[in-house]
C-alpha cells in the first residue's frame, strides 16, 4: 500500500518538503493529504519536475494527490543528453533597480521588462522575492510586460510568503505563487542566474 | 505611425512628463531607441489616438520646447523608422 504523508494544516513550503523527502527515500508511489490550492499547485509542480505524475481528489476540503513516478527528473534528462542549454533566469530581489532614487529605479526596472520583452532571447524563468514581488502585484506597466513574458513560454514565479508579508496576495496580476523550494531549483538549473 | 516615443534631454524632464501625462493619455516608459539615440536613456511612448491628447499637454507643462522632441515609429527590427513629428 502507499505511504500516506498527512501534510494538512502545514505551512508552505513543509508539504513540499514532506513530498520531496518521500522521493529522495525512493518512493515511486504516495499519497500526499493538504488543505489548500497553493500547496496542490506547489506539490504539482514538484512532481513536474521531479519525474512524478500528481493525480488530484478533493473531498471535504482535503486535497488528496497521488504522485507516481513516471520517468526521470527534468534536470537529470537534460544532464544525461548531454546537453548545456543556454538558459538563464532573472532573480528580482527588490522593487527597483539600483540604490540611490526611487523615481529613477522604477523608471529602470520597467524598462528592463519593456527591452526584456522586446528581446528574442527570453528567461526560462523570472523569480520575484522581498519587495520583488510588488511588481506582478502592484506595477501596472510590469504587469503588462510580464503577461507578455508569459504568453511566450516565460514562467513568472512569485514568492507567497513575501506577497502575504507585504499583505498583498490578493492583488497578485500575474504569476504564479510559488516557494523558495521551486526558486531554488529554478536556479539551480539555469545556466545562469541574473539577480536585479 | 505604430506609435508615439517623447524623448528628453534631462532624466528629470522624463520623470516629471509622466507626472504630468497621469490621467491624460496611457503610456509607457521605454528606453530611447537605438535609431533616435539623442537625449537621456528614458523615454515615453504612447499610441498613435493620443498623439494631440498627449502633445497638447507636454506642450502645455513647465518643458521647455527645447527639452523634449516627438518621434512617430514605424517597424520593428531592422525596418524601424523613427521620425521626428515636427
Amino acid at each position: 500500500m502507499s505511504q500516506v504523508i498527512d501534510a494538512k494544516g502545514k505551512p508552505c513550503p513543509q508539504p513540499v518538503i514532506l513530498a520531496k523527502q518521500a522521493i529522495a527515500q525512493g518512493e515511486t508511489e504516495f499519497v500526499i493529504e493538504v488543505d489548500n490550492t497553493t500547496a496542490v499547485g506547489n506539490l504539482q509542480r514538484m512532481a513536474g519536475n521531479q519525474g512524478y505524475s500528481a493525480q488530484v481528489a478533493e473531498e471535504g476540503g482535503v486535497y488528496r494527490l497521488t504522485m507516481v513516478k513516471t520517468g526521470e527528473a527534468a534536470d537529470c534528462a537534460a544532464a544525461e543528453s548531454g546537453m548545456q542549454p543556454k538558459t538563464y533566469t532573472v532573480f528580482v530581489g527588490r522593487d527597483i533597480i539600483g540604490d540611490g532614487d526611487r523615481t529613477l529605479g522604477t523608471n529602470l526596472m520597467r524598462m528592463f521588462f519593456y527591452t526584456l520583452t522586446e528581446s528574442e532571447d527570453l528567461p526560462v524563468s523570472i523569480c520575484f522575492m522581498n519587495a520583488g514581488v510588488k511588481l506582478p502585484a502592484g506595477d501596472e506597466q510590469v504587469t503588462e510586460h510580464l503577461k507578455k513574458l508569459v504568453d511566450r513560454g516565460v514562467q513568472v514565479l512569485v514568492c507567497g510568503t513575501c506577497l502575504n508579508f507585504f499583505g498583498i496576495a490578493d492583488q497578485l496580476q500575474i504569476g504564479t505563487v510559488s516557494n523558495m523550494y521551486d526558486i531554488v531549483s529554478q536556479m539551480q538549473a539555469a545556466g545562469k542566474v541574473i539577480s536585479l | 505611425m505604430d506609435y508615439g516615443v517623447i524623448t528628453f534631454t534631462s532624466t528629470h524632464g522624463a520623470i516629471y512628463a509622466q507626472q504630468v501625462l497621469k490621467g491624460v493619455a496611457p503610456f509607457v516608459t521605454m528606453p530611447v531607441l537605438r535609431e533616435i539615440s539623442k537625449g537621456c536613456g528614458i523615454s515615453v511612448r504612447f499610441s498613435p489616438e493620443d498623439l494631440e491628447a498627449v502633445r497638447s499637454a507636454i506642450e502645455a507643462s513647465d518643458l521647455l520646447q527645447t527639452e523634449f522632441a516627438f518621434y512617430a515609429v514605424t517597424g520593428s527590427g531592422k525596418a524601424l523608422r523613427a521620425d521626428p513629428i515636427l
